[in-house]
């Protein structure tokens, strides 16, 4: 990274991201089983008190490489609301020259005021969560916006000079191959620089998932979801998109270097109701209740239990399994850098996937999921997490 | 030292549920034996498991006293198990007894479990004190019963007393009515001692435990004793009597029940039915004493570990020294490894011992489906006992393969007759006869392979009774019957400890349901998984699991690590439980499989 020198500590030690989480939300939909708050947007105000106190108690303002504010609807944010969240942001955080902002919105939340606002804040990317084209899917996943809003809502931050990255979900109930086909069309028609798609997870606790429990919604069959998956693999590197994690694609050069920390395994700042950190070696997750989080964070108190750490050949297979999700898998130099082990060390205990053609070892020493291995990243990320590196 | 004229010992019969236990509570209770404050429910069934299921299974003497008739008299209280593994564990308490009240439920009437019992206490020639429990009770239906009890044990309607365990009425008629029609025990203070051990226990601090109820004499602390069937001398260092704590004396005179230690170390040099008499007066003869009771289900037990093995071993020996009536023995599966094959009464038996296996030990086991005890008699003219379906030889050498037949004994409600005639026949049961006890409950007797009944016929009779049937059994013999091993091959490799024994017209049927319970079960593999069933080299049924083709969560962010890390890993690790065979992982749910598919 061209800024570097700003930082002194190891990147896996002291962040150079911060995620923020903006947990409110019009609607919960039917999938949804993220740390979110519905109908509580009186207290908006308040959690931004709360986001500055947060911070305020861990960390002194330091330059980070990257923002990522998730939700909930960041975007639901009223513009007095959301300038507020910029003040935060560039006073904790500041951004340093060339790093990388994203702010996630939604379709019926998103205008052209919103859109320069975050501008001039300092983001430069927006994360829209359309989902589908398709009225079936979006019916089928309980979500309120149109199939149109979302093409307008891309037109918008295009306008502002956003860069826009677009959320799509395939195996939504209902939903066909064809259908699915023409989503990943109509949302390349709008020229994103980035593209997420999703397979749909049945969450539990979701209003989704006991529907299907009882019968009331009728899941797409496993061939068809592994020949969607399979399909949008295929097209969109056809379309310029390159493949670069297993659910993301992007334009040379435009993926999410947010993203990236985590798959690094590197370290992030996390704050906000139910976010998660990893600073100096420790994982810990904030609470995911609204009025715990407001009440312990404007007290002054923790608003984590104590965290977990993990040492040794633990982190190191945890580094592995975070490396496979990227396309380009684990490199051996960076591999050893961060874990203090050879990649190579990592392999035994792991013949079973690399007898059945799921993990590579290519010539240079790289590790990384097949083709074939895509399809089945969470049995080959279990073997990597129990397995990888056993002496016995 | 009670005059045995001032002695009376007795037991509960009654089937599950009947109320015995409360029943016994209220004579602790009324005999002052404890206080109100002490009355907790089931203070006789000692047992963690025992309690939890509401059955008692080891038996726990209580000795009570009571004023009648301005004399005092000594009772002393002999519990007995309800459930059918139990039977030999029920005589071996009537043995020590000259008497027994045979409590039966006012509102659900005569059970199966009450006849079996009723009658083990007439063939021990007990004076039976008939009870009807819960006549507070407002769905109380008394007469009927009472003529129940008439049709189907010949018991007078004018003897049966009625009490309620819940309220304590009724409760002081049914001690008088034990005290005026139970003879008092026989025996003489000065004959040579004769003590018959019906029951011992390991205590960790104590040693060993031995109840004992003697006959003729005396046992005195500081006596040199005599074990007459292990030819031991020991020497006796503590007496007492359950009161109901344990409480100490000096001796035990004739007609008394008790408890001595004598410094045995090992549960192993007391058995069961053995008579204790003085080692320098001693006893010409032995008491008669017990048959010693014969496992009838087997299954093995192997570690899902393979480096527990000697844990294992060391808690199967651990639970043995409380429990003579259940066997184990090594054995080895090329499909699972080292293991035991262990013998049980029944399948309750069965149970309680794999849950007090896991919660004693904390070991994780994988066990295989249950089976019978076979005969074979092969061409050669010798007989095999088959314990496990691993051992039949080749169907060259078998002249005549026989199986245990049981007679067993429905009481149902009339209306369920038609259900458990096609329940029985459908497992090869043949039809005995039928007696109608009264217009709406008749009792149905069947004879049928013991094999088909341990599976899931209880479980069967209860669903279609909605829980009022009852069943008891007895062992008949054994019957050469066209029996065939049935083997269950896992991606082309004979699993041995999936192998069962079935009757040759039902294999096919056998065959195809296990293998599709099992495709249920075994996990999708990276590869296709095929199950077949075959007998000999036929296969008889065919089932595969197609290959995992998608396993990926979509997103991995910072949220997710953690959660996922441990969800991935737990997924990988496995299910608890489960056995590598070859390349494939099979769950314990698919070792018994076999048990569900009997429909």
């Amino acid at each position: 990274m061209a800024n570097d020198k700003l930082f002194n500590g190891l990147p896996w030690i002291e962040p150079r991201a911060v995620y923020v989480h903006i947990p409110f939300c019009a609607h919960r939909c039917g999938y949804c089983d993220f740390a979110i708050a519905v109908g509580r947007d009186a207290e908006m105000e308040q959690y931004l008190e709360a986001l500055e106190a947060e911070a305020a108690r861990v960390i002194v303002p330091r330059p980070v490489a990257t923002w990522y504010v998730g939700g909930g609807t960041p975007s639901l944010l009223p513009a007095p609301l959301l300038a507020r969240l910029g003040t935060i942001l560039n006073r904790w955080f500041p951004l340093i020259a060339g790093g990388e902002a994203t702010l996630e919105a939604n379709p019926e939340s998103f205008d052209h005021e919103k859109a320069s606002l975050l501008r001039e804040i300092g983001f430069n990317r927006v994360s829209i969560g359309v989902q589908s084209f398709s009225q079936v899917a979006l019916d089928a996943l309980d979500r309120p916006h149109q199939a149109e809003a979302a093409a307008q809502a891309v037109k918008v931050a295009r306008d502002s000079g956003l860069n826009v990255s677009i959320d799509l979900i395939f195996g939504a109930p209902g939903q066909d191959l064809p259908a699915w086909n023409r989503d990943i069309e109509l949302a390349v028609a709008l020229a994103p620089d980035h593209v997420s798609a999703y397979g749909l997870t049945y969450e539990k606790g979701t209003p989704l998932e006991r529907r299907r429990r009882s019968g009331l919604v009728l899941p797409v069959c496993d061939d068809t979801e592994h020949a969607m998956f399979g399909l949008v693999m295929e097209k969109l590197p056809a379309l310029g998109y390159q493949h670069y994690e297993i659910s993301n694609y992007s334009r040379p050069g435009m993926e999410s270097r947010h993203n990236g920390v985590y798959w690094a395994n590197e370290a992030y700042w996390g704050l906000g109701m139910g976010a998660a950190r990893y600073v100096g070696g420790e994982r810990s997750v904030n609470t995911r209740d609204l009025s715990d989080y407001l009440r312990l964070a404007l007290s002054g108190a923790p608003t984590a239990r104590p965290g977990e750490r993990f040492e040794g050949l633990e982190a190191a297979r945890e580094t592995l399994f975070l490396n496979l999700r990227r396309a380009r898998g684990a490199d051996p130099v960076e591999f050893e850098r961060r874990t203090g082990r050879s990649l190579q060390s990592m392999l035994p205990g792991l013949e079973k996937v690399i007898d059945a053609r799921l993990l590579e070892i290519v010539p240079d020493g790289t590790v990384r999921l097949t083709p074939e291995g895509r399809f089945l990243a969470d049995t080959v990320a279990g073997e990597v997490l129990v397995k990888a590196g056993r002496d016995d | 030292m009670t005059d045995t004229r001032l002695i009376r010992n007795f037991s509960i019969i009654a089937h599950i549920d009947h109320g015995k236990s409360t029943l016994a509570d209220q004579f602790l209770l009324k005999t002052g034996a404890i206080t109100q404050r002490d009355f907790r429910a089931q203070l006789l069934d000692g047992m963690d498991l025992e309690r939890e299921r509401g059955i008692t299974i080891r038996m726990h003497p209580v000795t009570i006293y009571y004023t009648f008739k301005n004399e005092r008299y000594e009772l002393n209280l002999i519990d007995t198990p309800g459930h059918v593994d139990f039977t030999y564990e029920v005589s071996r308490s009537l043995a020590a007894c000259e008497g027994a009240v045979l409590l039966v439920d006012a509102t659900q009437g005569v059970q199966a479990q009450t006849v079996a019992n009723a009658y083990l206490a007439i063939e021990n020639n007990l004076t039976i004190v008939p009870v009807l429990n819960k006549i507070d009770m407002d769905i109380a239906r008394p007469d009927d019963v009472k003529s129940e009890m008439e049709q189907a044990l010949g018991i007078r309607p004018e003897e049966v007393l009625g009490a309620s365990g819940k309220t304590g009425q009724g409760v002081e008629d049914l001690i008088a009515a034990l005290i005026e029609r139970v003879p008092p025990p026989e025996g003489k203070v000065d004959s040579p001692l004769q003590a018959l051990v019906y029951n011992s226990h390991f205590d960790s601090y104590k040693g060993v435990v031995i109840y004992v109820r003697v006959k003729e004499g005396t046992l005195r602390k500081g006596q040199k004793i005599l074990l007459m069937g292990g030819r031991t001398e020991h020497m006796v260092t503590d007496i007492g009597q359950f009161r109901p704590t344990p409480t100490p004396c000096e001796k035990l005179g004739p007609g008394q029940v008790g408890f001595f230690m004598a410094s045995v170390k090992k549960l192993e040099d007391v058995k069961v039915g053995d008579t204790v008499t003085d080692a320098l007066y001693p006893s010409l003869v032995p008491l008669p004493g017990y048959k010693v009771p014969m496992p009838m289900v087997f299954s093995g037990l192997y570690p899902s570990n393979n480096n527990d093995y000697e844990n294992l071993r060391d808690a199967l020996a651990r639970l043995k020294l409380n429990d003579s009536s259940f066997t184990f023995m090594p054995e080895n599966s090329e499909g699972l490894g080292f293991g035991f094959r262990c013998g049980f009464l029944g399948m309750l038996h069965r149970e309680i011992i794999q849950q007090r296996l896991e919660r004693d030990s904390d070991l994780d086991l994988v066990q295989t489906a249950p089976n019978v005890t076979y005969e074979i008699l092969t061409r050669k003219g010798e007989v095999l006992v088959i314990d496990n379906p691993q051992k039949v030889p080749d169907a060259g050498q078998i002249e005549e393969f026989r199986e245990p037949f049981i007679r067993i004994n429905f009481l149902i409600p009339t209306s369920n007759i038609g259900d458990i005639m096609k329940i029985c026949t459908d497992r090869r049961g043949s039809y005995v006869k039928t007696d109608y006890l009264s217009p709406t409950r008749a009792q149905l007797v069947f004879e049928m392979p013991l094999a088909e009944v341990i599976y899931d016929l209880y479980d069967k009779l209860k669903s279609v009774t909605h829980g009022y049937g009852t069943m008891d059994y007895e062992i008949v013999g054994f019957k050469s019957e066209d029996l065939v091993k049935l083997d269950i091959l896992v991606a082309a490799r004979r699993v041995d400890a999936l192998s069962t024994i079935v009757h040759r017209s039902t294999a096919e049927v056998r065959g195809r349901r296990l293998i599709k319970k099992m495709r249920e079960e075994i996990d999708r593999h990276l590869f296709e998984v095929v199950l077949q069933a075959a007998i000999g080299s036929r296969v008889v049924a065919r089932e595969s699991i197609s290959a995992l083709r998608k396993n990926v969560t979509a997103k991995c962010y910072g949220g997710d690590i953690s959660r996922k890390k441990k969800l991935l890993s737990k997924q990988a690790e496995g299910k608890k439980r489960m056995k590598q065979v070859g390349q494939v992982e099979i769950p314990q749910e698919a070792f018994l499989a076999v048990l569900e598919t009997g429909d």
